[in-house]
């Protein structure tokens, strides 16, 4: 215990004498949270709409107003073919009110209104559609062209969020990005930097065990990490307006699961790689990119499909972030995620095994 | 005669830098692992369709139209109903927990309402933590529920408006043809720079750039000599990016070839721009390897890869204008999808240019002074 005091104290004053070190382990998870949490908003609005009203009509006008009375587009003005308006990505869609559209209406006759949406990006296009279709719907109930109270109503209520505000599900989420990445690229750097330095044949020929490295190694990251962590929670919902919804006890305590599970992978990855080049890689492709793409970040984890949902399953990210969204926006507590914890604890545990194996492999056997 | 010892000598050059980069085999590992795994990863796991989103139903009302109410939601495959129960507080506690994403409760009066014409609410609730999904979810309940009651009221009647939507580029709405050319950007980006930073500073680390400055070979052809194996390899990564994006994700390629390369070709100066300018600035390669790191995230964060520029807040949007890594994904998404050439290009291009050059020039003036 002593020993990895010890160590813990030696690699902590290593760290704050690096000066470059020390600015990424601060600037950087503070500049990450920012351009996430400001960022990443899925929620289109002010998509730029070309109207093309053939019809010029006061019925043809009023149902331009209305597409326009949500402030999901914005008008675009346009002359010549709209579908050029399209390839050049002035207009992301196109309504053309044909000339007949109010005399075949008062003659109560059906008519078609031709929507044209670029589809490049497929989700927006979505948007545009179902959008374009209920402002129809609406269009017809306030000109009393169609039956105004609907025999079946829908009583709709959003839970925990009842505004939509998307900041509430992204930055609980960049909480669970941000102390991945960090923690586990600085203790990767940490363990890999001793090997090249040549400095681990002196701790392999003493007797500090393998375990003993790791775990005072990891002892001295973990700080760090806690005071990241106070950062850029405290910083993050300071700006974005987070606070506990419930009990803050899972939080608190799955952080620190986290932060040590994170040190454990930068350790593991240290302890695998030959030079700090190939550890930065490797925790910016393994465990930026399983972070953000496989932990159910930004798109539902649902959506992933089969073999990738597999992987999945072992990405702590994905554990901490519902742990984090729970505490800042669901609010369930310790019934609804103690098996979070109890999994981001056993995924440190192998990560640990793991580095331990990597190095004991290498030190002289007693 | 003095050209050919020129060429000879610059030849020789070029051949050592190929040497030096294809003994490296993390160089040549960096050049092939990452961009095909990302390229894969972000292709196969963004996707934001909103499908199978699992609905509990309460029925209490237990009649035909309540059924065909409930078959309304599941038809599109939009819902999947998962849990037919008569205890709305297991519905209520499931949608808590986050295991359903919405409950469906049909009032016991639900068909007698409809029968005597009056009119009759279901409630539903969505999880809303995920804001995107639930407003979407919602915006499909209505229109279920509206579809829906217009039958049950007027069946054969259309309506008098309705909009016949097309759907340009991408009529099937396959989400990953809006990633994968995104990604292709990035991949390019990433390694380019990487790539270019690594193999000066390796130079540097290693003390052999002195050597190289005794030769009499001049600055401009030693850089050079760095920059074209680099380009030719970086071109390599385009096409293997390419060809995982048509065998694997079948997106199209509908414009010119011959256009998508020499633009690829002008961003990938910009890349090596980038990766020779953190060389001259970095000592080790360390710091050049944590600064790319540093560059790179927000580059790739404001260029609309993964989000859509249209959403981001409007100050993102304005910053992205000098993020050349959105120029080029806007070429690559409307040379691949939309067909279209430079005269909708054009914007792009012109940005594209002006960084390659002031990147280039700037960076070769600082490795020039380190030189000297």
């Amino acid at each position: 215990m002593k020993r990895i005091l010890a160590q813990a104290v030696k690699e902590l004053a290593q760290f704050r004498r690096d000066r470059l070190t020390l600015a990424l382990a601060f600037i950087l998870p503070m500049m990450t949270l920012l351009i996430f949490g400001f960022a990443i908003r899925l929620e289109a609005k002010d998509i730029p709409l070309l109207v093309q009203d053939l019809d010029q009509s006061v019925l043809s006008r009023q149902y331009h107003d209305r597409l326009f009375a949500t402030n999901l587009f914005t008008p675009v003005t346009w002359q010549g073919n709209p579908e050029i308006a399209l390839d050049r990505s002035i207009a992301r869609a196109i309504v053309v009110i044909p000339p007949d559209f109010s005399r075949r209406i008062i003659a109560n006759k059906s008519s078609d209104i031709q929507v044209i949406v670029d589809g490049t990006d497929a989700n927006n296009a979505r948007v545009i559609r179902n959008s374009i279709k209920a402002t129809t719907q609406f269009f017809l109930q306030s000109e009393h062209l169609a039956p105004t109270t609907a025999s079946i109503s829908a009583a709709t209520r959003l839970w925990f969020n009842p505004g939509r505000q998307e900041s509430l599900y992204i930055v609980p989420g960049v909480y669970g990005v941000v102390l991945w990445i960090f923690p586990s690229l600085l203790s990767a750097i940490a363990m890999v930097r001793e090997k090249e330095k040549g400095t681990i044949l002196q701790v392999y020929a003493s007797d500090l065990s393998a375990g003993e490295l790791i775990l005072g190694k990891s002892l001295a990251y973990l700080v760090v990490g806690i005071g990241m962590a106070i950062g850029v929670i405290g910083l993050g919902s300071l700006i974005f307006h987070l606070g506990f919804v419930g009990d803050p006890t899972p939080l608190l305590l799955g952080t620190l699961l986290y932060l040590w599970a994170s040190v454990m992978f930068g350790l593991m990855l240290g302890a695998r790689t030959n030079n700090q080049n190939s550890a930065v890689q490797g925790v910016a492709l393994v465990g930026f990119l399983t972070a953000l793409l496989l932990s159910g970040f930004i798109y539902p984890l649902s959506n992933i499909p089969f073999p990738l949902s597999l992987v999945s399953n072992v990405i702590p990210a994905r554990y901490f972030i519902e742990i984090s969204r729970d505490a800042f926006v669901r609010g369930i507590g310790w019934s609804g995620i103690w098996f979070n914890l109890v999994i981001i604890f056993g995924l440190g545990m192998l990560l640990f095994t793991a580095a331990r194996k990597a190095l004991s492999r290498m030190q002289l056997g007693d | 005669m003095l050209r050919r010892l020129f060429a000879g000598r610059f030849w020789a050059l070029v051949r050592k830098e190929l040497q030096q980069i294809f003994r490296n085999k993390q160089l040549i590992v960096l050049l092939i692992f990452p961009p095909t795994i990302q390229l894969l990863i972000y292709g196969f796991a963004l996707n934001p369709d909103v499908h199978h989103l699992k609905l509990g139903v309460v029925d209490y009302a237990q009649t035909a139209v309540s059924r065909s109410l409930v078959a309304a939601f599941t038809e599109n495959q939009i819902f999947d109903a998962q849990t037919v129960t008569f205890d709305e507080k297991i519905l209520t506690q499931q949608v808590e927990t986050g295991k359903l994403a919405a409950g469906l409760v049909i009032p016991p009066d639900f068909s007698r309402a409809i029968a005597n014409g009056d009119s009759a609410t279901v409630q539903v609730f969505i999880d809303g933590v995920d804001a995107n999904t639930a407003g979407i979810a919602n915006g499909y309940i209505n229109q279920i529920v509206q579809q829906f009651s217009r039958q049950q009221l007027q069946p054969d009647i259309p309506p008098l408006v309705s909009p016949q939507v097309i759907f340009f580029y991408n009529p099937g709405l396959t989400s990953s043809w809006f990633f994968v050319p995104g990604v292709m950007g990035l991949v390019v980006t990433l390694i380019g720079s990487v790539v270019s930073s690594i193999t000066v500073v390796k130079e540097k680390d290693t003390g052999t750039l002195e050597q190289l400055l005794m030769t009499p070979a001049a600055a401009w052809e030693i850089l050079l000599a760095k920059v074209v194996p680099l380009f030719v390899l970086l071109m390599g990564d385009v096409l293997l990016a390419l060809t995982i994006g048509r065998v694997i994700f079948s997106v199209p390629f509908r414009g010119s070839f011959l256009l998508f390369m020499t633009l690829s070709g002008l961003y990938i100066f910009v890349g090596i721009g980038v990766g020779i300018l953190l060389a001259t600035l970095c000592q080790s390669q360390q710091q050049v390897v944590l600064t790319t790191f540093f560059i790179n995230l927000p580059m790739v964060q404001l260029s609309g890869a993964i989000a859509p520029i249209e959403t981001m807040p409007k100050f993102f949007q304005y910053l992205s204008i000098v993020n050349p890594l959105r120029h080029y994904i806007a070429i690559i998404r409307g040379i691949l999808l939309k067909d279209v050439g430079l005269e909708a290009l054009w914007f792009n291009v012109l940005a594209l240019a002006c960084f390659a050059i002031v990147l280039l020039t700037i960076s070769i003036k600082r490795f020039r002074s380190q030189l000297s």
